[in-house]
């Protein structure tokens, strides 16, 4: 009897293992799935100034993801491509290509609050961290999962820790927060705004907003997405970073 | 009077060979002294006015926070009144304009991180002789829309004069800085660290590819002696509001004071040590010799001399040798400080690691200025003056019978 309910215990927190990862895909899979498209507006907001950026995105999940800026006219035609762990920009006033050099992906994205290093990584989450789950709590009327995700050894990871809510039922994404390696947070993502677009209900805004810089975010809204669309791994290569309206 | 002084001058060359050798104790002490502080003074001279007309100036105007945060969106509005009534201010020489940020270089497949600085290229060469350091092409103009590359970042691009980079990175206010330009020139840096990051553009095209129409990250203020930093400080933070942060080299390079602050203690230190030496020096010098002529003394006092003409004349003697020996110290020691003012020592080594670590050439030159000639002349002259008391009280304690004997 005595055996039965340690195997059963341990049955149980592997389950729970188990669970927290796959909560994690689930909620990545909502946002993601295999391949998409969509078309935003970013808003860098600092404390003196505000700019707004109107893009279109294509990506083949995990590895592969191109972002084409529309507006305003002075960056029409920027593009970024991410191939793997790489990043490339196509510049068009200046008619090149350039690969971001290692010292730079821990810089800022197009000014905002993301990093190259950022766009490279968000999808590898699921498998770069240990996703724990810790407790289940409310959060903006939401009943949520709370995951604790712990990067692996190996994985190359400037965080020291993750904590993810996700809504039990719609496994709705809707806050991440930073945090570093002395446990410090860094950065807290938000999703709110949840409709419907692209055939699911999902959280249309984005926030991201710095620790170190009260007053200041980066919005994302979602203008239009489509899911599981017709795309494949030739697309995202340098010729068509120049080709791609 | 005259009688006493050339009865002092006769007696120091009655026996010239104690003459010279106690003259000798002190002319080596104000050399060694002398080239001691001149080389030390001389170095952070050198480190204070290198880094200050390297780069920062003695002062230097930004718009509040710049300094810690380093972005173009902490620029400021540039306008010619400014720049006019900074230099009314008196004592200031020059006015620098720039604008700085960081952006990707790129030539074909290699990109590399390079600080790209809009300068007005007539008052940038004032101030940092930038067109002396150019080995290949020619130097920038107002309306250059070219840029000059750092040697060794040309290196690293594998271009050179004619060939056309692209630069890429953030202007003002979060607007895409992107452009293909042509390589004007190649400067030379002896620092790894500025060959390997430094691009120049004119001001014009840099407030062109930043967006930042009118705007500088910087002034920088030289002026005409660094005794005058303070007043001209006031001046300067009188003409700009809260709005901007007007700093002075020892703020933006703490470093560097803390640095010479530290040797300078340990300096004074060896100073002190080396003045007690010679202090000992002389006085035993001057110990031997009064007791050598002892026997003297008492006869003379016996025939009748007043011991205060004695001791006049044995003050005498001492004022001569001292004078001697100081003199002759300061003699031989201009001619090598200046040789070494005009040819620094090159250091090799740890020690030139650490003044590379400033961004400093190793280069260890001597200040040749009057200031030093004048303390060193002064403090030795102080102790063998203090030394030679020693005669004046033994010859008030003679008693001549007694010294006779001896």
């Amino acid at each position: 009897m005595k055996h039965l309910i340690i195997i059963s215990l341990l049955f149980a927190t592997t389950i729970n293992a188990q669970t927290a990862k796959e909560i994690i895909k689930k909620a990545d899979q909502l946002m993601r799935s295999d391949s998409n498209y969509g078309e935003f507006k970013m808003t860098i907001v600092k404390t003196d100034w505000t700019r707004t950026f109107g893009m279109k995105s294509w990506a083949l999940e995990p590895d592969f993801a191109l972002i084409y800026v529309t507006e305003p006219a002075r960056d029409k035609g920027t593009v970024t491509l991410k191939r793997k762990k790489e990043v490339w920009n196509w510049i068009p006033s200046a008619q090149k290509v350039i690969k971001i050099p290692p010292s730079m992906m821990l810089q800022s994205w197009m000014g905002s609050d993301f990093t190259n290093d950022d766009l490279v990584k968000e999808s590898s989450v699921i498998n770069d961290y240990d996703h724990r789950m810790i407790r289940e709590e409310d959060y903006n009327d939401y009943n949520c999962y709370v995951i604790e995700s712990i990067p692996k050894p190996d994985a190359g990871v400037v965080w020291g820790k993750l904590l993810t809510w996700i809504s039990k039922e719609q496994y709705f994404q809707l806050k991440t927060e930073f945090y570093d390696e002395d446990g410090f947070l860094v950065k807290t993502y938000l999703g709110t705004d949840i409709k419907e677009l692209g055939g699911r209900m999902i959280p249309t805004h984005w926030e991201m907003l710095p620790e170190d810089r009260p007053g200041e975010k980066t919005e994302f809204v979602y203008l239009e997405i489509k899911f599981n669309i017709d795309v494949s791994e030739s697309f995202f290569s340098e010729q068509n970073m120049k080709r791609v309206r | 009077m005259k009688t006493y002084l050339m009865l002092a001058w006769r007696n120091l060359w009655r026996n010239k060979r104690r003459t010279i050798i106690a003259s000798a104790s002190v002319f080596f002490a104000v050399l060694l002294a002398l080239i001691m502080r001149s080389m030390q003074e001389g170095s952070y001279d050198y480190m204070v006015d290198a880094s200050v007309s390297m780069y920062t100036g003695y002062i230097q105007v930004h718009a509040d926070e710049y300094w810690d945060k380093r972005s173009i969106d902490k620029s400021m509005v540039y306008s010619e009144e400014i720049d006019s009534r900074l230099e009314n201010i008196k004592h200031v020489t020059l006015v620098i304009p720039r604008l700085e940020s960081f952006s990707l270089i790129s030539y074909e497949d290699v990109t590399k991180v390079a600080s790209i600085v809009g300068i007005n290229p007539e008052t940038e060469n004032k101030m940092t002789r930038l067109e002396d350091k150019l080995v290949d092409g020619k130097y920038l103009t107002n309306e250059s829309k070219g840029i000059l590359l750092s040697e060794g970042l040309a290196e690293l691009l594998k271009v050179g004069v004619g060939d056309s980079v692209v630069l890429y990175g953030q202007g003002y206010h979060g607007v895409t800085a992107a452009d293909r330009v042509p390589i004007e020139g190649i400067v030379k840096f002896r620092l790894p660290d500025l060959n390997k990051t430094m691009v120049y553009v004119s001001l014009d095209y840099s407030q062109w590819l930043y967006s930042a129409d009118n705007r500088l990250t910087s002034l920088s203020i030289m002026i005409d002696e660094i005794d005058n930093q303070n007043v001209v400080y006031e001046n300067v933070k009188s003409l700009f509001d809260e709005k901007y942060e007007v700093m002075t080299w020892t703020e933006m390079m703490p470093e560097l004071v803390q640095g010479i602050e530290i040797d300078n203690a340990s300096g004074i230190i060896m100073l002190g040590i080396l003045y007690v030496i010679i202090g000992f020096g002389i006085f035993g010098t001057v110990m031997m010799m009064t007791a050598e002529r002892t026997k003297e003394f008492g006869i003379l006092v016996s025939i009748g001399l007043k011991k205060g003409k004695l001791a006049l004349i044995s003050f005498l003697e001492s004022l001569f040798l001292s004078f001697i020996g100081v003199a002759a110290g300061v003699i031989v020691s201009i001619p090598i400080l200046y040789y070494y003012k005009n040819n620094p020592i090159e250091l090799t080594g740890e020690m030139a690691d650490m003044i590379l670590s400033y961004g400093l050439e190793p280069i260890l030159p001597f200040r040749f200025a009057p200031n030093i000639f004048i303390d060193q002349f002064i403090t030795v002259f102080v102790i063998a003056l203090v030394s030679v008391s020693y005669p004046l009280l033994f010859i008030r304690k003679l008693k001549p019978v007694e010294a006779m004997r001896k």
